[in-house]
């Protein structure tokens, strides 16, 4: 979707601001927040890309004016009550009941009940790739000339608006991914070739390309993108 | 914080003694609360060499293993034990006198965890989001890295679940150092692309 | 901020504070009470570093490392306790007898 995440060459945002020597976590909510996600997305309640598109559903404004877990926040909410695991409406009562009075719901201890631990422990260590075979070979090869499709989903896709309608060349074929595009409807893992294809700045922004040489790589699905017509052109 | 009036739940010796000692440490006026969190929290916070660094002094030292890192580096980091989550399919791009890498996620925050940890506030930030890939030199110099024009820099957009690590140039004068003390050098500004790798007389 | 001193920070050997990715490894919240108060009573004055960085080698090396064995904060705690208690910062008698109180669920106050 042409969702507000999709910021990639927009003005406006000001400099970028460091804190230094940043905690990894502001405050304990994170880190509950952060928790969250291994177990929840570990049992099958819910995918990677599921959870992107969640997060780009949240409302630009909300989006912007959020912090970082408070859009893993915002996509548990959408994705637990949009699938019934959860109910909204008592969601949205406990939490202002704890909003008036924090100790009247104790929060959960530690009781020993090993279910779900270990597999949270075989994820983080071993990961979820999302990698797959697929027995066609790819369509195109290094050296190619491509040019990325014009498309404006409503859904979700990880073709960004701004390498939308750009030439470019294949640098790299990482191998056949899950595609997001499907997944996230839970319309079918379709696995397809990712490849890395490097973009030249002016190419992709014009005459407004920063100064001094630079290209930008994006990693890219098969269906995002065409061969280009034309023949290569000298870099 | 006091929980007067409750069950107490049942607490483990050690728990005990930690308590015990805090709370007359405390009583005698040897030692606040306040100072005690202030410090855990510093120490927490002073990062030590990451998994990354690890990997990038080895590539240093080891040219072999340079070259097995640039050809996989999946199975490169495996080897040095790193891996997982967020990390299954790892590409590490070298800087050169020539080209200058710099990695970034437009989309969302993607990043090499089992690597460099969790990412900083900045690299989930939308200026950071938005410029990186327009404005790089600009961006670079605001972190106070200055890539010459004739340098070619190569952002890397982690759009797929692809991640990128990069490798950065071995600094001048630490040719007596031992890979520990290399690794000790290498910051995760460093391999984001967004600094170099300063020599220990320039990080003092 | 408090400065970080790298003769706490970047110990070596087996004195090594637990890392996981160069940060920090507390398993339970005692074991970043008992680093924060170790740290803070020789910041205060009470201890050099390396009187307290011996003791803590020390008891690492007497113990017998088993799997669920003493670890590393354990091994930390008790070097803190027997520097605390022979140099009379904290008398014994009063020690045992707060950690009974603890124990026994007397006391629960959390700082």
């Amino acid at each position: 979707m042409n969702g507000i995440h999709d910021l990639g060459g927009m003005h406006g945002f000001g400099p970028v601001t460091v804190e230094a020597d940043e905690p990894v976590f502001h405050a304990d909510w994170e880190k509950t927040v952060f928790a969250g996600f291994a177990q929840l997305a570990g049992q099958g309640l819910f995918n990677l890309d599921e959870f992107r598109h969640a997060i780009e559903r949240m409302g630009n404004a909300r989006y912007l004016t959020s912090s970082y877990y408070e859009h893993w926040l915002s996509a548990y909410e959408t994705l637990l009550v949009e699938k019934g695991i959860v109910d909204g409406e008592e969601l949205r009562r406990r939490a202002s009941q704890l909003s008036e009075d924090p100790e009247s719901i104790p929060r959960p201890q530690p009781q020993g009940d090993e279910r779900l631990a270990p597999r949270v422990r075989t994820l983080i260590q071993r990961g979820a790739s999302t990698a797959r075979r697929v027995e066609a070979p790819p369509r195109f090869r290094v050296g190619d000339r491509v040019v990325t499709r014009v498309t404006n989903p409503r859904g979700h896709t990880r073709l960004p608006r701004y390498i939308r309608g750009k030439r470019g060349t294949v640098e790299m074929v990482h191998g056949a991914f899950v595609l997001p595009d499907t997944n996230s409807r839970l319309e079918g893992e379709n696995p397809q070739y990712v490849y890395s294809v490097r973009f030249e700045a002016d190419e992709v922004w014009g005459e407004h390309a920063d100064g001094g040489r630079s290209a930008i790589y994006v990693d890219l699905w098969e269906s995002y993108l065409e061969p280009a017509a034309e023949a290569g052109r000298a870099r | 914080m006091e929980r007067h009036g409750h069950h107490p739940e049942p607490i483990s010796e050690v728990e005990a003694r930690v308590r015990a000692l805090e709370s007359l440490l405390y009583e005698k006026g040897l030692i606040t609360p306040e100072a005690v969190d202030t410090l855990v929290s510093a120490y927490e916070s002073d990062i030590g060499p990451l998994n990354g660094a690890r990997v990038v002094a080895r590539a240093w030292v080891d040219p072999d293993y340079k070259r097995r890192l640039l050809e996989d580096g999946t199975r490169a980091i495996a080897e040095l034990g790193f891996g997982g989550m967020q990390g299954e399919h790892m590409v590490v791009v070298e800087n050169t006198p020539t080209v200058h890498n710099v990695v970034v996620c437009t989309l969302c925050s993607c990043y090499p965890w089992p690597v460099l940890g969790l990412p900083p506030v900045w690299y989930k930030s939308a200026p950071y989001r938005s410029r990186m890939v327009i404005e790089p030199r600009a961006v670079l110099r605001e972190f106070g890295t200055e890539i010459p024009e004739e340098v070619e820099i190569r952002v890397w957009d982690s759009s797929a679940e692809v991640r990128y690590l990069v490798l950065p140039e071995r600094p001048e004068g630490t040719e007596g150092l031992s890979e520990e003390e290399l690794a000790q050098l290498v910051t995760r500004d460093a391999m984001i692309g967004v600094a170099k790798v300063k020599a220990p007389a320039a990080a003092r | 901020m408090a400065p970080i001193r790298p003769e706490i920070a970047n110990m070596e050997g087996a004195a090594a504070l637990p890392r996981k990715n160069g940060e920090l490894v507390f398993e339970a919240p005692w074991q970043g009470r008992a680093f924060g108060l170790a740290v803070g009573l020789h910041q205060r004055g009470g201890y050099d570093w390396e009187d307290f960085r011996q003791r803590l080698i020390a008891q690492i090396q007497a113990s017998r490392c088993e799997p669920g064995g003493p670890g590393y904060y354990e091994h930390w705690l008790a070097a803190l306790e027997r520097l605390v208690l022979e140099r009379g910062l904290v008398d014994r008698a009063e020690f045992e007898r707060r950690v009974q109180e603890y124990r026994s669920g007397l006391r629960d106050e959390v700082f």
